[in-house]
C-alpha cells in the first residue's frame, strides 16, 4: 500500500473535514441566493395572474431578443477574440508579445461605462444593438483572454507536437487539439462574460440598447413599483440558470488536465512570417479600441471639459476609500469563496455543483435588486450591521463571487490533491494542510480571484450609493455624483483615477494567471 | 505570489482599518441640544445643490445633516425596505412620484403648518404629507437648421402625428415623462391616451436621459426632442458645448407638454428626530433655503417664500402648465397604458 | 520502406546546446538509437528531423525528399513522419480510439477494422478503445502513442525516450511490443535516449552524442566492444582499465597477454576490458592472482570487486555460482579481445557504473 492510498483512506476517516468546509460552503451560498429569494418573494407575492400580465407582453418579448442577441453576439465575440489573442501572445513569435499580454489584459481596467462614454462621444453610430455587441465585448473579453493565455502557457506542448507530426496543419492543432484542451477556460471566460452582460446597465443605458437589466431600472424609475421591477429580474434568475446550465453541460465529464509532468520545454512559438504584419495590426487594432478610444475620450474631457476641477483634497480620500474597499472587499470574497471552489474541485458531485452554481446568481442581478435584497434582509434580521462596511462588503461578496469562485477553482483543479494527502500523512492536521501546503499551491489563483473582484467593486455603484455607511464617498459615487449626464468634465479625474487604480491589478492579473498551471 | 500575499497583507489591515472606522463613527441620540443632534437626508437631488442648502441650514441652527445620495427611484425604494427602521429623517427628490411612494408605503409626518404656509398649495399634495421645493418645466429643445421654428409643435399632442416620425428624442422612462402622460390622460380620457402612446411609440427614438438628447440635438442627430429645461440652461451657462445649436421652445399653455415637474421634501414618521427634521423641511422652503436654490447653478425654479427664481429663467409667473393632481402622478392606470404601447 | 540522411546539420540557440555539424544515415526498415547524456542534442536533432524547428545549416532526406536544406523546408505536417513523446502525450479530451485514428482523414476515422489492426499491432486490448487516457497505465498509454504514430502509416517514426517515464516492470514488455510493432511494419524509426542498456538491446545501429556531436556511429557490439574513447566506454558499460605494454596485437598487462583488437594510433598504454570477459578460479601458482574484496549477488550473475598486487583494483562480472567468497585469493583470467587507448593510468578505477 502506498503512502497516498494509506493517506486517503485516513482521510475518508475523518470525514469531519470536508464536512465544515461543506457547511461553510452552504453558508456562503446562502448568502448569495439572498437576491434570488428576494426575486421569487416579490413575484410569488405578485400572483400567478399579475406575473403572468408583466411578463408576458410585446416589450418583454423585445427585451428578452434583445438580451438573447446580445448575449450570444458578445459571448462569441468575446470568446474568439480572447482565445485569438491568447494563441497570439503564447504560441506565435508575434513581436513584443510580452508586452501585447499585459496590453491585451489592461481594458479590463477600464469600467465598461467609461469604455461606453468613449465610444459614444467618438461617434452616435455606435449606439443600438452592433455598437452595443461592439462595446461589451471589448470590456469583456479580457475576462476570455487571461484564463484562455493562462491555460495555453500550461499546455503540454508536446500534445501540439504529435498533432502536427501526424499531418496537421498550424490551423487544425489549433482546431483539433489546442481548443479542446482550453475548452474549460473559454467556457469559464465565457460565463463570466454573460452574467455581467445580463446585469449590465450603465454602458447599455448609454449606448441606448434596451435588455431586461435596463429595462428594470426604467421600471423602478419611471413606476415606482418595486414588485413589477423585481419581477422582470426573475426573468434575469431564468437566463443565468440557462447560461450556468449550459457551461456545465458543454464543459463535461472529459477530464482535461494533463496526464503527465510532460515536457518541461517551451513551446516552438509559431512563425507568423509573412502574417506577422497581418497578426500585429490585429492586436494594435483590439487595443487601440478597447484601451485607446476610453482612454482618449477620458483625456479629452480631462484637459478641455470646461467643468474639469481637481478637488486635491475629494480625489485623495475617494481613491483611499475605494482602495480601502477594493482590498477588504477582494479579501473578503475570496475567503468566502475559497470552501466553495475547495468543494467544487476536491468534492465534485451534485451538492458541490449546486454550491458552487448557486452563487453566480447574485452577479447576473441587476445592482439596484441585489442592494434591495440585502436592506430588506438585513434592516429586519440584524439591524446592528445595517450600512455597515462589513454589509458593504458582503454586497461586495454576494456581486462578485463568482470572479473570485472561477479562478479558485481552476487553481485548485491543477494543485495536485495527492500532495495534500501526503501532508496529511506527515502528521499535519486539515488547517495546517491549508495554510502549509493547499493556500500557497493556489497563491496565483487567490492573487488573480481577489485582483478581479477588486477590479469589479472600484466601478461599482448602486450598493455603495444604498449600502455603504453614510458619507463614504468612493470614485464610482463620486464620478456619479460630478456627471451630469451632458458633461463628464468634473467627473473626468474620478474616472481616471479608477483606471489608474485598476491598472496594476490588471498588470497582476497578466503576471499571476500566467503561474498557474 | 508574492503579490497575493502582499495582497492578503493589505487585505486584513486595511479590513481592520475599515471595520473600526464604521463602528467608531458616531451614533445620534436624541437630545435636548441641538448641536447634538445629526440628521440623516436621504437625498436624491444635486449633490451640490443639497450640500449647499443643508451647509447653511446647519449654520443657522446647529444641527448638523449627513447625507446619503442616490436617484429618486433608488433611495425611495430603499426608504420602503428599510419600513419602520428606517435612518432616514428627511426624504428630498428630483421628482414628485419618488415622495408619493414613499408616502404611500412608509409614511410622512405631516409637514408643519407653518411650513405649508411656505408653499404654494399648487405644489403641495391635498393630504400635506410633503412640500414642494424647486420646480422643472418641461420644455421642447430644437436644432434650428434642422427645424425650422415655424415647423414647432404647439401641442405635445401632435407629436403623435405621422409627421414627426423620428424627428424628436423622449427619455420614456423619465419621472417627467409619466407626468406628462398622466396629465394627457386627465385631459384626453384613456383611448386617446393610449392612441397618442402607439404613435410616440412609433415616432420617438427613446434616449436614456434627458442629457443625452440634448447633446443629440445639438450635434444634429435627431431636430428635436424633450426635456426639462434646466439642463440647457445649465449648459448654456457652462460652455454651451452641447446646447450651443440649439433653441428652447415651451409647448402652449396648460397643454400637457408644459408640465411643471415639483421636486419634494418630508419629514418621515419614523423619524427619531421630527422636530429636528421639520426645521430642515421649513429651512428649504423658507427664504433663506430659497435663495440658495435661487442663486445655484442647479438653474431650478424655486417655489415657495415668494423667492423669484433664477435671472436666467423664464420667471414662474409667465409658466402655464397642466393642472395636475401631484398625488396621481404615475398612477397605475398611466403605467399600464404605457406598457401596453410597449414604451415601458 | 524509406531511408533517412542528415548531412552536417547544424542548430544553435542563444543560451543552449549546439548541434554541430551532425551526420547520420539510417537505413531503410532499421531503428537507429541516438543514446547520449541529457542536454547533449539529441533531442533537437529529433526536433529537426521531425520539422518542428528550423536548422541553422544542414540537409535532411527522407528517401527521395530533401525535407531540410538546399532552401527548402518542409513543416512538420507534411513531412509524413510518425511521433512519439517521452509521456505518449495523448490528447487526454479523447478515447484511445479517437486518440488513434486522430491523424487519418476524415472518412478512415470510423475503419474500425484499421482501428483493431492498430491495436493488435502494439497488443493491446480491443477493449481499451473506449477508454480514455487517464485510465491507462503508463506502458499503455506508450503502445496507444505508438499506434497513433503508426496509423497514417508514416515513412519515419521518431520516438523521443519514449520508455523512460515507466516503471522497470512496465518498461520491458513495452519496449518489447514496440520494436515487434516497428519491426512487422518495416519502419524506419530514430529514437532518441539516455538508457545505454535500451539502445543496445533494441537498435540495429547506435548513434553516441556528446556536446551536439555524433562521436561515433555502429552497430551495439561494434560499440559496446571498440567504442571510441575511454568515456564512451565507460558510458556504454562497466570497464576494466589495466596498464599494458602493446607490441603488435598484444598487450601485456598484470593479468598476462591479451589481445588487442586493434591497435591505438600513435602509441598508447592502456587497455579496457569488460568485467564479464574476466574469468575467476582457484588460484593457480604462477598465474595472476587477486584478494577478493567484496562480492555483490544479482542473481544470474555477481560482481567481484578485486584487488591486484600494487595498488590496482578492478571489477569481474561472473555467474553467480562462480563467484568466490571475499577474503579469498582467486586466479583471474582473461578472455577474448582487449582494446587499448592512450594512457590513462593514474585514473585506474573501474568506471561507469555496473550496468543492470
Amino acid at each position: 500500500m502506498t503512502v497516498t492510498s494509506l493517506a486517503r483512506r485516513w482521510g475518508a476517516r475523518t470525514s469531519g473535514y470536508p464536512v465544515a468546509v461543506a457547511v461553510t460552503a452552504a453558508a456562503v451560498a446562502a448568502l448569495t441566493l439572498i437576491p434570488l429569494g428576494y426575486v421569487a418573494w416579490f413575484a410569488v407575492g405578485e400572483g400567478w395572474h399579475a406575473a403572468y400580465q408583466q411578463l408576458v407582453r410585446p416589450r418583454v418579448g423585445e427585451l428578452l431578443w434583445n438580451t438573447a442577441r446580445l448575449a450570444v453576439a458578445a459571448m462569441t465575440a468575446s470568446a474568439v477574440l480572447g482565445t485569438a489573442a491568447a494563441w497570439l501572445t503564447e504560441r506565435t513569435d508575434l513581436p513584443g508579445r510580452r508586452v501585447w499580454h499585459v496590453l491585451l489584459a489592461v481594458p479590463l481596467a477600464v469600467p465598461a461605462f467609461v469604455n461606453s462614454f468613449g465610444w459614444v462621444s467618438l461617434s452616435p453610430a455606435v449606439e443600438g444593438y452592433g455598437g452595443a455587441v461592439l462595446v461589451v465585448t471589448l470590456s469583456y473579453y479580457p475576462l476570455v483572454y487571461l484564463p484562455a493565455a493562462a491555460t495555453l502557457r500550461g499546455l503540454d506542448p508536446a500534445l501540439e507536437d504529435t498533432a502536427r507530426a501526424l499531418g496537421l496543419s498550424p490551423t487544425r492543432v489549433f482546431l483539433r487539439v489546442v481548443v479542446p484542451q482550453l475548452r474549460p477556460a473559454i467556457l469559464g471566460g465565457t460565463l463570466l462574460v454573460g452574467l455581467h452582460l445580463l446585469a449590465e446597465f450603465g454602458a447599455l443605458q448609454m449606448l441606448r440598447f434596451p435588455t431586461f437589466t435596463t429595462a428594470i431600472y426604467d421600471q423602478y424609475q419611471a413606476t415606482f413599483n418595486g414588485p413589477t421591477a423585481t419581477m422582470l429580474g426573475s426573468v434575469l434568475v431564468v437566463a443565468c440558470l440557462l447560461l450556468l446550465v449550459a457551461e456545465l453541460r458543454l464543459r463535461g465529464r472529459v477530464r482535461h488536465a494533463r496526464l503527465g509532468p510532460g515536457s518541461a520545454r517551451r513551446a516552438t512559438p509559431v512563425r507568423l512570417g509573412r502574417r506577422a504584419p497581418v497578426a500585429l495590426t490585429a492586436v494594435a487594432g483590439i487595443v487601440v479600441l478597447a484601451l485607446g478610444v476610453p482612454l482618449a475620450s477620458l483625456a479629452y474631457w480631462l484637459v478641455t471639459g470646461t467643468s474639469t476641477r481637481f478637488p486635491v483634497a475629494d480625489l485623495t480620500a475617494a481613491t483611499v476609500t475605494t482602495l480601502g474597499l477594493g482590498v477588504a472587499g477582494a479579501a473578503v470574497t475570496v475567503t468566502l469563496a475559497l470552501p466553495v471552489a475547495w468543494l467544487t474541485a476536491r468534492r465534485p458531485g451534485r451538492t458541490s455543483t449546486a454550491i458552487e452554481r448557486a452563487s453566480y446568481f447574485g452577479s447576473a442581478l441587476p445592482g439596484i435588486i441585489v442592494a434591495l435584497a440585502l436592506i430588506t434582509v438585513c434592516i429586519r434580521h440584524v439591524p446592528a450591521l445595517y450600512q455597515t462596511t462589513a454589509m458593504l462588503l458582503a454586497a461586495y461578496a454576494i456581486l462578485f463571487m463568482p470572479r473570485a469562485v472561477v479562478s479558485l477553482r481552476a487553481a485548485l483543479a491543477h494543485a495536485p490533491p495527492h500532495l495534500d494527502d501526503a501532508a496529511r500523512a506527515l502528521g499535519s492536521g486539515p488547517l495546517t494542510v491549508a495554510v502549509r501546503v493547499t493556500l500557497p499551491l493556489i497563491a496565483p489563483g487567490i492573487g488573480a480571484g481577489a485582483a478581479l473582484v477588486f477590479l469589479a467593486i472600484t466601478t461599482e455603484l448602486t450598493s455603495t450609493l444604498l449600502l455603504a455607511p453614510i458619507g463614504t464617498a468612493t470614485l464610482a459615487t463620486q464620478f456619479w455624483a460630478n456627471s451630469d449626464a451632458v458633461a463628464y468634465g468634473g467627473a473626468a479625474p474620478y474616472a481616471a483615477l479608477m483606471v489608474i487604480l485598476s491598472a496594476p491589478m490588471a498588470y497582476l492579473l497578466t503576471q499571476t494567471t500566467g503561474r498557474i498551471r | 505570489m508574492r503579490g497575493a500575499r502582499a495582497l492578503a497583507g493589505i487585505a486584513a489591515i486595511t479590513l481592520l482599518a475599515t471595520t473600526g472606522c464604521s463602528t467608531s463613527e458616531p451614533t445620534t441620540e436624541a437630545g435636548t441640544d441641538p448641536s447634538d443632534v445629526t440628521l440623516t437626508l436621504y437625498n436624491a437631488q444635486h449633490v451640490d445643490l443639497a450640500e449647499a442648502m443643508v451647509k447653511d441650514f446647519t449654520a443657522q441652527t446647529g444641527i448638523k445633516v449627513q447625507l446619503r445620495n442616490g436617484k429618486d427611484f433608488e433611495l425611495a425604494n430603499q426608504i420602503v425596505a428599510e419600513g419602520a427602521a428606517s435612518p432616514a429623517d428627511v426624504f428630498i427628490t428630483e421628482n414628485s412620484p419618488a415622495m408619493s411612494l414613499v408616502a404611500a408605503k412608509s409614511g410622512f409626518a405631516t409637514v408643519d403648518p407653518d411650513t405649508q404656509r411656505q408653499v404654494p398649495a399648487r405644489f403641495t399634495p391635498p393630504d400635506k404629507s410633503w412640500v414642494g421645493f424647486a420646480a422643472r418645466q418641461t420644455v421642447f429643445v430644437y436644432n434650428p437648421s434642422l427645424l425650422p421654428a415655424a415647423q414647432l409643435p404647439t401641442s405635445l399632442l401632435d407629436l403623435a402625428k405621422p409627421e414627426w416620425k423620428g424627428r424628436y428624442g423622449i427619455a420614456a422612462a423619465g419621472a417627467d415623462f409619466q407626468a406628462i402622460v398622466s396629465a394627457v390622460l386627465a385631459l384626453q380620457g384613456p383611448e386617446q391616451t393610449s392612441a397618442w402612446l402607439t404613435g410616440l411609440k412609433t415616432n420617438a427614438k427613446i434616449y436614456p436621459g434627458n442629457g443625452a438628447i440634448l447633446k443629440a440635438v445639438n450635434a444634429g442627430e435627431i431636430p428635436a426632442g424633450v426635456i426639462y429645461h434646466y439642463y440647457w440652461y445649465k449648459d448654456r451657462a457652462e460652455s454651451g458645448a452641447n446646447s450651443s445649436k440649439t433653441e428652447l421652445h415651451l409647448f402652449d399653455a396648460k397643454d400637457p407638454g408644459a408640465f411643471l415637474s415639483v421636486s419634494g421634501a418630508g419629514v418621515l414618521k419614523s423619524s427619531k428626530h421630527p422636530k429636528e427634521a421639520q426645521q430642515l423641511v421649513a429651512y428649504l422652503t423658507g427664504a433663506k433655503g430659497q435663495q440658495i436654490l435661487s442663486d445655484s447653478t442647479a438653474l431650478e425654479y424655486s417655489i415657495a417664500s415668494d423667492v423669484p427664481a433664477n435671472a436666467k429663467l423664464k420667471p414662474l409667473s409667465e409658466l402655464s402648465p397642466p393642472d395636475v393632481d401631484l398625488s396621481r402622478l404615475n398612477g397605475p392606470e398611466v403605467i399600464a397604458l404605457m406598457q401596453k404601447a410597449g414604451l415601458l | 520502406m524509406t531511408d533517412l540522411t542528415i548531412t552536417a546539420l547544424a542548430k544553435s540557440y542563444p543560451d543552449q546546446n549546439v548541434l554541430d555539424g551532425v551526420d547520420l544515415e539510417v537505413p531503410a526498415s532499421t531503428l537507429t538509437a541516438v543514446l547520449g547524456p541529457s542536454g547533449c542534442g539529441k533531442t533537437t536533432l529529433l526536433r529537426l528531423v521531425a520539422g518542428f524547428d528550423r536548422p541553422d545549416s544542414g540537409t535532411i532526406t527522407i528517401g527521395p525528399s530533401t525535407v531540410t536544406g538546399d532552401g527548402s523546408w518542409i513543416p512538420a505536417h507534411r513531412r509524413q513522419i510518425g511521433y512519439v513523446a517521452q509521456e505518449g502525450s495523448l490528447f487526454p479530451h479523447l478515447t484511445v480510439a479517437a486518440n488513434i485514428s486522430f491523424g487519418l482523414p476524415r472518412r478512415e476515422r470510423r475503419n474500425q477494422i484499421r482501428l483493431a489492426e492498430l491495436l493488435d499491432l502494439v497488443g493491446l486490448d480491443p477493449a481499451l478503445r473506449t477508454r480514455y487516457p487517464h485510465q491507462l497505465s503508463g506502458g499503455q498509454q506508450q503502445r496507444v502513442a505508438l499506434a497513433r504514430a503508426l496509423a497514417p502509416k508514416p515513412r519515419v517514426v521518431l520516438l523521443d525516450e519514449p520508455f523512460s517515464a515507466l516503471d522497470t516492470a512496465l518498461r520491458e514488455g513495452t519496449r518489447r511490443a514496440v520494436v515487434a510493432a516497428l519491426t512487422a511494419t518495416g519502419t524506419t524509426t530514430i529514437l532518441v535516449t539516455h538508457d545505454q542498456a535500451e539502445a543496445l538491446s533494441l537498435a540495429n545501429q547506435v548513434a553516441v552524442m556528446r556536446h551536439g556531436q555524433l562521436i561515433q556511429t555502429g552497430t551495439p557490439t561494434d560499440l559496446y566492444r571498440r567504442p571510441a574513447d575511454l568515456e564512451l566506454a565507460g558510458f556504454l558499460g562497466s570497464t576494466v582499465i589495466l596498464p599494458a605494454t602493446i607490441t603488435d596485437t598484444i598487450a601485456q598487462t598484470v593479468l598476462g597477454a591479451v589481445p588487442v583488437r586493434r591497435p591505438c594510433p600513435g602509441g598508447s598504454d592502456s587497455v579496457m576490458i569488460r568485467p564479464e570477459q574476466l574469468a575467476l578460479a582457484p588460484p593457480e601458482p604462477g598465474a595472476p592472482a587477486a584478494h577478493v574484496t567484496a562480492v555483490t549477488f544479482y542473481g544470474p550473475d555477481a560482481v567481484v570487486d578485486l584487488k591486484l598486487p600494487g595498488t590496482t583494483t578492478i571489477t569481474a562480472r561472473v555467474p553467480s555460482h562462480q563467484a568466490p567468497e571475499v577474503g579469498t585469493e582467486t586466479g583471474v583470467t582473461v578472455h577474448g579481445t582487449a582494446t587499448a587507448y592512450p594512457s590513462r593510468v593514474e585514473h585506474l578505477r573501474p568506471a561507469g557504473a555496473h550496468s543492470t
